[in-house]
């Protein structure tokens, strides 16, 4: 009986930590986990004291460690573009300040301005934040002012096609003197509202390229 | 005038739907309004301690190696927090920042207000009108008085998937807006708080190695030192008398099978003795189980569930009872002689939950049942569950070292 008592008690708990939806998880919470399967002796490292370690000769089966880790806001409360570019956003612009780097070395010594082009205000500032932050990472010079249009510029920029209006934002930049020949502008844009990825270009002496 | 009364039944009859339909959708809107409110607050609750240990390492990091190399003013132009959780927690992390930043002066950075700097700013010049925050523009911030901070600092907060990443600037305010400094720390949704003190702060790492010294402090192997008492059912007709309470001191071994000690198993032995009543050996073997979380906690009582199985050895006057028939005069004037004592071995199971503070001391009630003296006429049942008596009721301090 104490044995029933104790299995009882083992497969509930069982339940209750279990990822997998079932009868006491729903899909909609399994959805917001992430999970990892890793060794065991990693598994210790992340969660100290739950996993018994490897022995040094090897166990007699193989084992390994799935751990699921709940993601920090729950799905509705942001909406579902905003969640998607915010879950990957330090992977992504660490992704830019690579490739830029890697791509333009010629510009390393310049000092680089980030612009944002995001539908939502709330996200915009966090984008340049963590770009800034990315680029200066990479041990470049940063700097945190923004490069402005006057109002008959942007009034023309915004009606022309997303292919050309960048470059004309950027020639315009140029020309204005508001990017000068020491400056370079990296562009983080979102460039259709169904994606979940972002776009990044450089703006450099009044040429826009794509960087992705 | 009856065509003007159908008119208005028939708008009656039509509006009346459509009204019932919009205020049930508004009362839903308003209870989903009221659901997102409070589960925004629910993680606003749950992340700010993370939020807060993030600060605590950001300026850890400041005092170990400072920016500056004497006390510079700095304005705390920004602070945000993720998206969709709120100004409440905003004030939160902007609070907390300040008050870490005082108590940590070797940061070298003393906050200054900069009304200026956070203000919008509207500057006409001879090319355009530009609409701007004070810190966005610092030339035109000297005209309007100049500024009483030198440098910048910005703070982000952000929730990206599992990850709670925390962003931070340093701005210096001239003209070209350089960012003379950048830090980025990030903390997994599972990690728990370490709930630093803010005038003596430890990095990531020491906090971690303490924990872990706190865990791994008392090792697998425990030694624990047992008072147990078991007192026994009266028998439901009141004929025979039940054994008196026994008092047992236990010790012996408890092994758990990871450091969380989620699972432990024990084996002991105990010696009971009353002079003049009863003495008894026993050997006790016990696996518990924690229900309260994963791993044992450092910081609040676990509860365990047990059960295990004993085997006792008793003799004495008072353990006459320990039989399936009544005690009666005879057996106890024929117990009285020395070589007639009554004596006699059984084994028990038990079940139990078992509150443990700190795996240091623990209090511990148990039910018992001993299947060859389920017939017994002395002893009755504290317990009749699925065909099981449980005779017997225990409760246990122990010490553990």
């Amino acid at each position: 009986m104490v044995f029933w008592v104790m299995l009882s008690v083992a497969f509930v708990q069982q339940l209750t930590v279990d990822p997998a939806p079932g009868i006491l998880g729903t899909k909609s919470k399994t959805r917001n986990y992430e999970c990892d399967r890793m060794t065991t002796a990693a598994a210790d490292k992340r969660r100290p004291g739950l996993f018994a370690p490897a022995r040094p000769r090897g166990d007699f089966i193989d084992r390994s460690v799935v751990v699921c880790t709940e993601r920090m806001m729950r799905p509705g409360l942001r909406s579902a573009r905003d969640e998607a570019i915010l879950s990957n956003l330090d992977r992504e612009v660490g992704d830019f300040a690579l490739a830029a780097k890697a791509l333009r070395p010629e510009l390393l010594q310049k000092t680089w301005l980030v612009e944002t082009y995001y539908p939502s205000a709330q996200v915009s500032p966090k984008i340049a934040f963590a770009t800034k932050n990315a680029l200066m990472g990479q041990g470049l010079s940063v700097s945190d002012r923004s490069p402005a249009l006057g109002t008959s510029d942007v009034a023309v920029i915004t009606r022309l096609p997303p292919e050309l209006a960048y470059s004309a934002a950027c020639q315009r930049y140029f020309a204005t003197g508001s990017l000068g020949e020491n400056d370079v502008m990296l562009g983080v844009v979102h460039r259709d509202p169904r994606e979940t990825t972002l776009h990044a270009g450089l703006c450099a002496g009044g040429t826009w390229t794509w960087l992705r | 005038m009856k065509v003007l009364l159908a008119i208005l039944f028939a708008s009656l009859v039509l509006w009346a739907p459509t009204t019932a339909h919009a205020q049930a959708q508004a009362g839903l809107e308003e209870a989903q309004r009221v659901e997102l409110e409070r589960a925004r607050a629910e993680i606003a609750d749950q992340v700010h301690l993370s939020a807060y240990d993030l600060i605590d390492e950001l300026v850890y990091g400041l005092a170990e190696v400072p920016v500056f190399a004497s006390p510079t003013p700095v304005v705390l132009v920004s602070v945000t927090v993720p998206v969709g959780l709120g100004t409440g927690m905003q004030a939160l992390v902007e609070n907390h920042v300040a008050a870490v930043l005082l108590e940590n002066p070797t940061t070298n950075i003393q906050l200054v207000h900069c009304p200026t700097c956070t203000a919008v700013v509207v500057h006409s010049g001879k090319e355009a009108t530009v609409v701007t925050r004070g810190y966005d523009n610092p030339e035109v911030m000297e005209k309007l008085g100049g500024t009483t901070g030198q440098h910048a600092l910005f703070i982000d907060v952000e929730a990206e998937g599992t990850w709670l990443v925390l962003r931070a600037r340093m701005t210096k305010l001239t003209p070209d807006l350089p960012i003379v400094w950048s830090h980025t720390v990030a903390t997994s949704a599972s990690t728990p708080a370490l709930l630093r003190q803010p005038d003596d702060l430890k990095s990531a790492s020491e906090a971690r190695q303490a924990y872990l010294d706190a865990l791994h402090g008392r090792g697998p192997v425990a030694i624990p030192l047992r008072f147990a008492v078991r007192t026994y059912a009266a028998p439901f007709d009141q004929r025979g008398n039940p054994p008196p309470p026994f008092i047992w001191l236990q010790t012996g071994v408890e092994l758990g099978a990871t450091d969380a000690r989620a699972w432990t198993s024990s084996l002991l032995v105990g010696y009971s003795f009353v002079p003049q009543a009863y003495q008894g050996i026993m050997a006790q073997g016990r696996i518990s189980r924690l229900l309260t979380g994963r791993t044992r906690s450092i910081t609040r009582p676990d509860l365990y569930l047990f059960g295990g199985a004993t085997v006792m050895s008793v003799r004495g006057l008072a353990t006459g009872a320990f039989q399936d028939e009544i005690v009666n005069t005879d057996d106890i004037i024929t117990g009285l002689e020395e070589d007639l004592e009554p004596r006699t071995s059984f084994g028990a199971l038990h079940v139990g939950l078992d509150l443990r503070l700190g795996n240091r001391i623990g209090f511990s009630t148990f039910l018992e049942t001993m299947p060859s003296l389920r017939r017994s006429r002395n002893m009755g049942d504290y317990l009749f569950v699925a065909g099981v008596g449980f005779q017997t009721l225990g409760t246990e301090v122990t010490l553990w070292f």
